[in-house]
């Protein structure tokens, strides 16, 4: 009883993506540590004189057959035959087939009581083939949970993979979790204290999360702010010596290679409040239709969207305009640099910045929503109730760090589908009480569980 | 009422079973890490100790009306030890799955093992022949126990409990239920067949008839049950009490059950054989004696350094055996 939770990692992966690689590793460099490992292929363990058992991945599943009550009963079983022992073991290790879901696993620990008081999910690592992921994301349901359940991703046998689709791979798993601490190895070589003893369902540490996947997604990747006078300019694609992209965003292509999607707007100057009423509009204008544009042809401020056809990844336009003044020009995506031409010169843009963009290609995202002020408990309670009541099935993982009206410590929460756990942990202390939120799972409405969360605060 | 330290042995491990012996000379302790010990009764003298299982034991039980030792262990075995030579006598190999639950048949024409691992189920005679081997259970067994009078064996899995007969190893009822089982017992009047459950709750069958109950309500999953030998009271773990349900009659529906306060969650019950005294544990290491009946049912407490993880009152009643999660056997002797 008075003794502390035995950590618990899962590891996941699709079948040959290295998970017993990495088994192994754990196992011969933790020697001297009493670890079990429940895996469920036999016979897989290289290292000599440790417990193994093999398990079938039992299932329980309820009438109701909804996959959020479903928990492992071989786990249940196992894992409280491991604690009949006088000396307590230092850790489990599970390892999964290739093909099984995350969730009763997840579910397990939050569920039962016996489980609940002597293990800690510590975390859950997904091992991914660099080469092959793709294909698997592309086609496979369980390999897309995988990645969504995952407090830790390895991207594992670089040495097959091309760094470009290493790059697009890793952008792609980062949409769709953006909690998920990310790593590329070879032989999953990767240094233990990044995949053991991690927290990643300790509550306390709910908010270490990427500061940049925060920021709400655009429909846009880059946006930039010219100085023009009136009259009819070049808007070219490709061709000349282009734009420098800050900061090494890599750009990649949604949908063909000769389309391009970009608005202009006029702003009347290029303060913070300008800026942000000019991206909402174009965010209007990009949720709009199109009109398609011949090379050549002519772009003019304002709606619609204009869809420039390119050719060969080439094309210049004729951008009029009629008052002299800023204005923005905003980019779906592009390989190739967009410049403006007034007479001879390029302009060069007075202010630009790269956007996160929702992605098209994965139902599966991550939500975060930060916000400063105090929640109205209830409102709150009755929110996260509904949602989850409605929308559990979708939602795959959740974290939060709350502040709460009336309460000096921090609400902090945990969830996997519909079972969550929530409490109190230390002070705010001094300074600002800010909300964090993420949420982790599919078809997720950024917009509506945003406004969502703000009606939970307290008047 | 006295209850007072008779004697006390140490194994290797957590004792994950013991088992009197019915001419009530030898107390047969297993730890989990393998090894069996026997104990004399009245002395606490180790008289033997037997390898048990590679990999750790999980089950033993004493065949009735002889000195044969059965035991299940992770090795995927049951064996059977010749306590009174100290010796192996036999094994018989389930498969690669734990042997997890064992139980001799106690009524009936002749000692029958019944014994499972994982989704396997068999029937063994004394000699170690298969007498049957039943087909897969749909999950793996959790836990099983013969009706009073022999005549059949529920075996209970995720999904429900299956009846099979003794003799012509038919299934005679199968009864649905929708979520994991971890403990079963019958009433000894075998008027009830009870399932402590997953979810948590425990389920009451009346064979005899379409009667079934549900009584929900726990902390935590019930993983102990323990009828009164009269068949009245059914002590059940899962909470931070020993809840009692009152099965007299139409049983304990619309009854609110005795709550037997202890200040940890309940990790063991066990009514004696043939008296009514209730031993309840808990994991702060408390034992508490009761007699549900009484207005003031507490009658006794101890306090041992480590939780029960086992309980076994001794045939006559008069020795209960409490073995340990840090692997000591405490022989309390108790005198009304």
């Amino acid at each position: 009883m008075d003794t502390d939770p035995i950590p618990v990692t899962v590891i996941t992966g699709f079948l040959g993506a290295g998970k017993t690689t990495l088994l192994n590793r754990i196992l011969s460099e933790r020697h001297g540590r009493r670890l079990a490992v429940i895996e469920n292929e036999f016979g897989e363990i290289g290292v000599d004189n440790q417990l193994v058992i093999q398990s079938d991945e039992e299932l329980f599943e309820m009438n109701n057959g909804c996959i959020c009550c479903s928990v492992r009963g071989d786990l249940i079983r196992i894992l409280g035959r491991l604690l009949k022992r006088k000396d307590r073991l230092d850790g489990i290790l599970i390892e999964t087939t290739g093909i099984a879901n995350p969730a009763p696993v997840a579910q397990t620990f939050f569920t039962d009581d016996e489980m609940r008081r002597n293990f800690r999910l510590d975390g859950i690592v997904t091992v991914v083939d660099a080469k092959f992921a793709a294909t698997h994301l592309d086609s496979d349901d369980e390999s897309v949970k995988q990645v969504a359940f995952a407090d830790v991703i390895l991207l594992n046998k670089t040495d097959l993979a091309s760094p470009s689709g290493l790059d697009a791979l890793e952008e792609r798993i980062r949409g769709m979790n953006a909690v998920a601490s990310i790593h590329r190895t070879r032989d999953c070589n990767v240094a233990l204290e990044r995949v053991l003893d991690i927290g990643g369902f300790n509550l306390g540490r709910a908010t270490e999360i990427d500061p940049k996947f925060l920021e709400p997604e655009y429909p846009f990747e880059w946006a930039g702010a010219y100085r023009l006078p009136a009259g009819s300019h070049g808007l070219v694609i490709g061709h000349a010596d282009g734009r420098e992209h800050s900061g090494g965003h890599h750009h990649h292509h949604h949908g063909s290679e000769n389309e391009l999607d970009v608005a202009v707007a006029p702003v009347s100057a290029l303060g913070e409040a300008e800026i942000a009423a000019a991206l909402d509009s174009a965010v209007a204008v990009f949720a709009g239709p199109e009109k398609r544009v011949e090379n050549g042809g002519m772009v003019a401020p304002g709606g619609p969207l204009k869809r420039l056809l390119l050719d060969g990844g080439n094309g210049r336009f004729k951008l009029e305009v009629s008052e002299p003044g800023h204005y923005l020009v905003f980019e779906r995506c592009g390989e190739e640099p967009l410049h403006i031409q007034v007479g001879a010169d390029t302009v060069k843009p007075s202010w630009q910045a790269d956007y996160h963009v929702a992605h098209e290609h994965s139902s599966v995202s991550s939500v975060g929503i930060q916000q400063a002020g105090e929640l109205d408990g209830k409102r709150l309670n009755d929110w996260i109730s509904a949602l989850l009541r409605t929308n559990g099935g979708d939602i795959y993982r959740m974290k939060g760090v709350l502040s709460v009206k009336g309460a000096t410590r921090r609400l902090v929460f945990q969830g996997v589908h519909m079972l969550f756990d929530a409490k109190f942990d230390r002070d705010w202390g001094p300074g600002p009480r800010i909300n964090t939120l993420v949420f982790i799972g599919r078809n997720l409405n950024r917009a509506a569980l945003t406004e969502a969360f703000k009606a939970c605060f307290a008047a | 009422m006295q209850l007072t330290k008779h004697w006390a042995g140490q194994l290797d491990d957590y004792v994950i079973d013991l088992a009197w012996s019915l001419d009530g000379a030898s107390l047969a302790a297993a730890s989990a890490a393998g090894p069996l010990t026997l104990f004399g009764a009245l002395d606490g003298l180790r008289r033997c100790e037997l390898p048990g299982h590679d990999g750790g034991s999980n089950a033993i039980a004493w065949k009735p009306g002889s000195a044969i030792l059965a035991s299940g262990g992770q090795d995927g075995a049951v064996k059977l030890w010749d306590a009174a030579a100290g010796q192996h006598a036999a094994t018989v190999p389930m498969g690669p799955a734990w042997v997890e639950h064992l139980a001799w048949r106690l009524g009936g024409a002749d000692p029958i093992l019944a014994a499972s691992a994982g989704r396997k189920f068999a029937f063994i005679n004394p000699d170690a022949t298969v007498r049957r081997a039943f087909q897969d259970a749909p999950k793996t067994i959790s836990a099983l126990a013969w009706h009073p009078l022999g005549g059949c064996a529920a075996v209970a899995y995720f999904g429900g409990v299956c009846l099979w007969g003794a003799d012509d190893g038919a299934a005679q009822r199968e009864f649905a239920y929708g979520n994991g089982i971890h403990a079963l017992a019958w009433s000894p009047d075998g008027r009830w067949l009870v399932s402590g459950n997953q979810d948590p709750s425990v389920h009451l069958w009346m064979p005899g008839s379409d009667v079934e109950l549900q009584m929900s309500g726990y902390e935590g999953k019930v993983r102990h049950l323990s009828f009164d030998p009269g068949s009245r009271w059914l002590a059940t773990s899962g909470s931070q009490d020993a809840c009692v349900w009152d099965c007299s009659g139409a049983g304990p529906e619309g009854r609110e059950p005795l709550m037997l306060a202890h200040e940890a969650p309940v990790c063991g019950v066990a009514f004696q054989r043939a008296h009514g005294l209730l031993a309840s544990a808990s994991q702060d290491g408390a034992l508490m004696l009761w007699s549900p009946e009484r207005r003031q049912p507490l009658r006794a407490t101890a306090r041992m350094p480590a939780a029960a993880a086992c309980l076994a009152w001794s045939h006559d009643d008069s020795l209960l055996a409490i073995g340990t999660e840090k692997a000591m056997v405490y022989v309390l002797r108790c005198e009304t």
